[in-house]
């Protein structure tokens, strides 16, 4: 009698028998490739012009990519290749932000304790109503990125919290914690498809209708000496996290 | 056509059907599993310069298929765009003459972490530490992740029936 290991593999080998891949895939790829560089290049001279003409209305700004002149053309070659983009639908609209929260160090519902050396707010936000969020870095950060990033849940958006909890704990992924009394889950989210290390995060039970996520970026990550380092500081901030609600 | 096309070009004719069936295998969908190639193959073309020096350039892109295929079906999953397949109700019947799609249902049950383990022990043929590798986890994560699954996939299929439909087929 054949194993059950045995007969899945078998299963899997005459079902996939008939699956071949199509002939015109190397085509599509290096198609779609080269059309990807055009946008990236098309977008980045847009921008190049839009920063360096800063009086330029916004019609003009728009025409510039569909006819690009001997300078843009120039501009096009030492543009940089971008991170790979994600697949991730892109939101519909840029949310409402939270409005000046001076140090940052209270945004809607929450207080924040603490934050490692050196770190301040970026001066972004942004607001989805029941689910808002703030993020800080280094000064002289690059604008758009971030070092850690503080994501609140309120009302029913603390249900998406519940089921991705509820996921990676069916996948044995990440760890419950308790943080001064209160409910947490450790996990490093989003592991990267290029291999990169993903997020380590920290959910925390701020109240009882409200939770926070506590999201460390890959880069950031990586100036700690290794993972008990970097979930001991999440923990610290976690701490650090007072609801207001 | 450069030398970097035409070695991408080989790579592409030899792999691609195999790395669609790890895709196909991965997400349980045919049409998903060619976007995911695809993209994994658009990934994996930017980056040949470097990945073609590699020893096995095959576990670069099975590595962006699985983690890429893990991504969206957790997206899925959070979005709730599409319903998540429920396991077979019934147990599967003697007699069934498509075993397959049985086992296909009930890979598509699993959560997408497990059903990577499975796919990549196996039908890839990995070591726990190579796929422990792969999917970026401890051997010991692979370990209880590939018992867990086991243990939902003789579940839903029901072992002893499932025996009884292979026996019935193969007479």
């Amino acid at each position: 009698m054949p194993t059950l290991e045995e007969e899945i593999r078998r299963l899997m080998t005459e079902g996939t028998a008939g699956l071949h891949a199509a002939p015109d895939l190397m085509g599509r790829v290096v198609r779609s490739t080269r059309e990807r560089r055009r946008r990236i290049r098309i977008a980045a001279a847009a921008a190049s012009v839009a920063a360096s003409v800063v009086a330029t209305p916004a019609v003009a700004f728009f025409t510039v990519g569909t006819t690009p002149t001997a300078v843009e053309r120039s501009t096009f070659t030492t543009a940089p290749e971008p991170p790979a983009i994600d697949d991730t639908p892109s939101m519909p609209s840029a949310p409402p932000s939270l409005g000046d929260l001076g140090d940052g160090r209270e945004f809607g519902r929450m207080k924040v304790g603490y934050l490692p050396d050196g770190l301040e707010w970026s001066g972004r936000s942004a607001d989805w109503g029941d689910t808002y969020h703030v993020s800080y870095v280094y000064r002289g950060d690059d604008k758009g990125s971030y070092r850690v990033v503080i994501t609140v849940y309120e009302g029913s958006a603390v249900e998406e919290v519940e089921r991705r909890i509820a996921a990676y704990r069916d996948e044995a992924d990440g760890e419950a914690v308790t943080v001064g009394g209160r409910s947490g889950y450790l996990v490093v989210q989003h592991v990267g498809e290029d291999g990169m290390k993903g997020t380590p995060t920290l959910f925390l039970r701020t109240s009882d209708s409200q939770w926070a996520e506590i999201g460390f970026s890959p880069v950031y990550a990586e100036e700690y000496s290794g993972t008990e380092a970097v979930d001991a500081e999440l923990l610290r901030i976690g701490r650090g996290l007072t609801s207001t609600m | 056509m450069s030398d970097l096309e035409h070695d991408f070009g080989a790579f592409v004719a030899a792999r691609a059907t195999s790395l669609l069936r790890v895709a196909y295998l991965a997400c349980g969908d045919a049409t998903e599993a060619e976007d995911l190639l695809q993209t994994a193959l658009e990934r994996t073309y930017r980056k040949w310069d470097r990945v073609a020096r590699y020893d096995n350039p095959d576990a670069y892109v099975r590595r962006v298929i699985v983690n890429a295929a893990i991504n969206r079906a957790r997206r899925r999953a959070i979005l709730t765009i599409i319903p998540m397949h429920s396991p077979p109700e019934t147990a599967v019947r003697a007699g069934d003459p498509d075993l397959f799609q049985v086992l296909m249902g009930a890979l598509r049950a699993l959560p997408p972490r497990q059903r990577a383990v499975i796919v990549l022990r196996y039908w890839e043929d990995l070591t726990e530490t190579q796929t422990a590798e792969v999917l970026g986890c401890s051997v010991g994560t692979v370990k209880s992740q590939a018992s867990k699954a086991m243990a939902k996939l003789r579940s839903a299929l029901g072992r002893e029936t499932l025996e009884g439909a292979i026996t019935d087929a193969h007479a």
